[in-house]
């Protein structure tokens, strides 16, 4: 060698850091926008979750007080509560619905591009929307539901009482939702192994038994993935609960983010329980995202 | 060898094409290439030859700057490479599944790096032209690349390499995507394009005849080692060691397991077939487990008494043409593979006498290398 | 598939209860196609009802809305509704700014990402896994759950009541990094090493390589970001208090909740807020089905 190892090694630096920066270059201007808009908020959620106070004007810490009164706070579970209800209403229907839809849709030849749109376009209303147009099918007077039942001679139904008010709201969100996964899941279907279902067709499988024991085991992954991501959509609701009931009748329909909302900018003092319970949102996101990386890895070996 | 050097200028100056000096790999614990020297002289076309993952391929992207690596230097053009980018090293690379740009045109292709480099439009199309023509694919240069067949699309990736005019070229198994009929065909073309165009060509393949018909000078790799250096008639004739001559050659050659000993002052190989070593007296050689090995072409079936000959059963009868290669059981039970011309009139479970042509013996050491014997010819 | 199997002379009685088979297992095939395509017209119908009720809603007057039974068809239609949604509330103004703000983000946000999947897909970089993984475990923390800090952030930052406001925040979203180093993951290695031998700077790459060669995933890319930004509204709601400054979305919930029920005006919010995402829908139909497996590329 005719460089001595000191000139190598400094040399070598020389261009690792070249490369390095360049590499910065690109990562960084997303990278700032990460850190600054989404890791230093997660951050500052647990600072926020010890203070008492006001999001202007000063906050007293209060260290972990505010974790302490929320389960007596009244508002607060019941936000939890309802959003929890409203997830195990709207979930299983979505998923279920989407999976008959794309079983159905997946192999069909004629008009299928068609009936996508169609199945599809309700994923693109604005939660705000979508509210709006259910406030149409919901009205007691002229609602479509209701008039619907008159025209079968039926009693109309007060849709958004205190009883039912959470299960419309589900009732939109499957609307709202089904479509997205059906789509999904009809590109994992079509992506699925086409000998496999020739080998079962010789066997003499029923459309039942291949759906059971192959359809059902190959999309195990995927149906899984479907289930953590529409929880934690699920843990969200809020525009379509604003705009169609607006948190009732009473706290009916108040959820989580309605709540947190509430605590800022509806009363002036609250920030603190605010950010405890968006910090046990987040929390439960976390989980979940944190359960399903694992399960997928463990399933795929290294990544 | 100078210890000073500037690191854009080595003192040696421009003797050789490339040199590349002590260079290693390593990849965490898993070393890829384990101290590699090899000087390349202008004009010559050397190929690094090997069973993948011998450190073939790293080594000559470790040339080309696409790869760093850990320990070692390489000069290109008596210029210090290791910190150069890629683009600065004027070398021109040829990839095995060819990098085409998917959505340029093959006349786009062929002129890009000229392109890059600032070039003239006028001067980047009279390239091309050359370039093109030199490569007869003149009339397809407004196709895109998955409008072409497989050998064009070799042609177009070595235009694009041409018309930099490199001071190296590199190619990393430019053939190995082309079905049987078309690499030969290729092969002689690069070799005739490599007559033309002159230049220091680094190749790299598996291929044992792609090294054999158009090397210079063949490179043989093993575990991130080299392992011979030389023509390659001289690789074939004399391998360095025993993967050299079990790996070079086809059907390799017979390498037959037995033992040095020395017994009434007289040194003599102990295998499973008798055999009388010349040279083998004067050798620097230990008593101990030893081998030798023989070529096919080497063995030559001869009539019953034939001196130093020894009976075999043929147990396989495999015509290739112009050949007929023999596999047959010696008594102990070895396999050795006998090549034939096409003529010759055996079947199989015949039992015949074998010969060994005369210093076609080599023998290999207990650690696998080869030892000179006083007959072999300086 | 020919026509009916004729029975020859010769072994009739075998081919025609072959021909047989063919016609059952045919008229079965016939009939599930039937049955497939009823359940989907259900399936659809259930889905679009909703829109064709708002819709009709939309064409009538506020006392043809509560005549029973409804009126089927808009037929004459009432225009009144929509003159008072252009004419008198801020709509226009809404759509405007949803349509800068939801353009703005997917175009700063498609070169970003594409910028960081390069460099997180094929650069060298100390920590690439770490940050990889950050951004995997915060992808799915929505903005909603981030509200309080986020907002006395940007009111340090003195950005209330700007674009910026609406703007910044969502670029944060790391989905599209990792659509994008996906995508470009799946680009051959030799052809940015090419690149590099031709002398194209790592720039260059990004911009001459790699960009034209995944501008199908930049395609969907935008649409994701376009259609969550032209339906976000929960940080567009808390960061703007301007009237100047409403998206759609902001600006129709403040329609239901400020003055008295307006159920005909509020039908033509509706209908015209789905005006351009269903245009937008239908032109790039391809690319908004493939945001449905966006999903399964950010495993």
């Amino acid at each position: 060698m005719r460089l001595s190892p000191g000139q190598h090694r400094q040399l070598r630096r020389q261009a690792r850091l070249k490369r390095e920066l360049t590499a910065w270059l690109f990562l960084g201007p997303m990278f700032v926008f990460f850190v600054v808009f989404l890791v230093v908020p997660v951050v500052g959620t647990v600072w926020w979750s010890t203070q008492a106070g006001g999001i202007v004007g000063g906050t007293t810490n209060v260290g972990l007080q505010n974790f302490q009164r929320l389960p007596d706070l009244v508002g607060a579970t019941t936000a939890i509560q309802n959003t929890l209800i409203f997830a195990l209403l709207s979930i299983p229907p979505i998923l279920i619905g989407a999976l008959a839809i794309s079983l159905v849709l997946a192999r069909i030849g004629r008009g299928a591009a068609a009936y996508r749109f169609f199945v599809y376009f309700p994923v693109l209303v604005p939660g705000v929307v979508a509210g709006l147009i259910w406030l149409f099918l919901t009205n007691v007077d002229f609602g479509l539901f209701d008039n619907v039942l008159r025209a079968f001679g039926v009693q109309p139904v007060t849709w958004l009482g205190s009883d039912t008010a959470l299960g419309v709201l589900a009732a939109l969100d499957v609307w709202r939702n089904v479509g997205y996964w059906a789509i999904f899941f009809v590109a994992a279907i079509i992506g699925l192994p086409e000998e496999l279902y020739q080998a079962a067709n010789l066997d003499g499988a029923s459309t039942a038994k291949r759906f059971w024991y192959l359809t059902l085991p190959l999309m195990r992954r995927i149906l899984f993935f479907a289930i953590v991501v529409s929880t934690i959509w699920g843990l969200q609701v809020f525009d379509t609960a604003l705009v169609l009931t607006n948190g009732g009748p009473g706290t009916a329909t108040t959820t989580i983010i309605f709540r947190v909302w509430q605590y800022v900018f509806g009363t002036n003092d609250k920030v603190g329980f605010a950010a405890a319970i968006s910090l046990v949102l987040i929390a439960a996101i976390l989980t979940l995202t944190l359960t399903q990386m694992r399960l997928l890895r463990s399933r795929r070996g290294d990544d | 060898m100078t210890t000073t050097a500037s690191t854009t200028d080595s003192a040696t100056g421009t003797q050789y094409a490339i040199e590349i000096l002590g260079v290693t790999k390593r990849y965490g614990k898993i070393t890829a290439l384990g101290g590699v020297d090899l000087d390349i002289e202008p004009g010559e076309f050397v190929v690094l030859l090997g069973p993948s993952g011998c450190g073939k391929s790293t080594l000559l992207k470790i040339i080309a700057g696409l790869e760093d690596l850990t320990e070692g230097e390489v000069y290109i053009g008596g210029k210090l490479a290791n910190y150069l980018k890629p683009s600065a090293r004027d070398v021109a690379m040829v990839f095995q599944n060819y990098a085409l740009y998917p959505h340029m045109t093959v006349r786009a292709n062929i002129g890009f790096p000229l392109k890059m480099a600032g070039r003239p439009k006028g001067e980047i199309e009279q390239q091309v032209a050359f370039a093109s023509g030199l490569l007869q694919i003149g009339s397809e240069l407004d196709k895109y690349p998955d409008e072409l067949s497989g050998g064009q699309r070799q042609r177009v990736a070595l235009g694009r390499a041409i018309v930099r005019q490199p001071l190296a070229f590199l190619m990393d198994e430019p053939l190995s995507n082309l079905d049987a009929l078309l690499r030969v065909q290729m092969r002689s073309e690069l070799l005739r394009l490599h007559k033309r165009v002159g230049r220091t060509t680094v190749y790299v393949t598996h291929d044992q005849i792609e090294a054999m018909t158009m090397a210079d000078r063949v490179v043989v790799m093993r575990n991130g080692l080299i392992q011979q250096i030389g023509p390659p008639d001289e690789v074939y004739r004399r391998p360095a060691n025993r993967f050299v001559a079990s790996f070079v050659g086809s059907p390799p050659m017979n390498i037959l397991d037995g033992r040095i000993e020395t017994a009434d002052g007289r040194r003599r190989f102990a295998g499973p077939i008798p055999v009388e070593i010349p040279g083998l007296a004067g050798a620097t050689l230990d008593d101990g487990p030893a081998a030798i090995g023989i070529r096919s072409e080497e063995l030559v079936l001869t009539g019953v008494g034939t001196a130093g000959s020894f009976p075999a059963v043929i147990e396989l009868v495999e015509p290739v043409g112009a050949d007929i290669f023999l596999t047959a059981t010696v008594e102990g039970g070895a396999i050795i593979t006998i090549r034939v011309d096409a003529e010759t009139n055996v079947a199989e479970g015949e039992n015949v006498q074998v010969s060994i042509a005369p210093g076609a013996i080599r023998v290999f050491d207990g650690a696998g290398d080869r030892v000179r014997l006083t007959s072999d010819a300086a | 598939m020919s026509a009916a199997v004729e029975p020859r002379h010769g072994a009739p009685a075998a081919l025609a209860a072959i021909a047989a088979e063919h016609a059952r297992s045919r008229r079965g095939r016939r009939l599930r196609g039937l049955g497939k395509h009823a359940i989907l017209i259900v399936v659809t119908l259930l889905l679009v009802a909703p829109f064709y009720y708002v819709v009709l809603a939309s064409f009538k007057n506020s006392t043809e809305i509560f005549t029973y039974p409804p009126k089927l068809l808009p037929i004459p239609p009432f225009l009144g509704n929509y003159q008072k949604l252009l004419g008198s509330t801020g709509f226009l103004r809404w759509m405007f700014n949803t349509l800068l703000v939801a353009g703005t983000v997917t175009l700063v946000k498609v070169f970003m990402d594409s910028m960081a999947g390069y460099a997180l897909a094929k650069l060298q970089l100390t920590g690439k896994r770490l940050i990889f993984l950050s951004m995997l475990i915060l992808l799915m923390v929505p903005l909603g759950a981030l509200i309080v800090p986020l907002w006395a952030l940007v009111n340090a930052m003195g950005l209330t009541n700007t674009y910026l406001a609406l703007i910044l925040p969502p670029l944060a979203n790391p989905l599209g990094v990792f659509l994008m180093r996906q995508f470009i993951l799946g680009l051959p290695k030799d052809l940015e090493n090419a690149a590099r031998l031709d002398g194209v700077s790592e720039f260059g790459i990004y911009r001459r390589i790699i960009l034209p060669l995944i501008k199908p995933g930049l395609v969907v890319l935008a649409v994701i970001i376009f259609t969550d930004q032209f339906m976000s509204f929960i940080w567009p709601l808390i960061a703007t208090s301007s009237d100047d400054l409403q998206v759609l979305t902001v600006g129709v919930a403040a329609l239901r909740s400020h003055g008295g029920a307006d159920y005909g005006l509020w039908s033509a919010a509706a209908v015209m807020s789905l005006v351009p995402i269903g245009v937008f829908f239908f032109v790039l139909q391809r690319q908004f089905l493939a945001r449905s497996l966006a999903g399964a590329l950010k495993q």
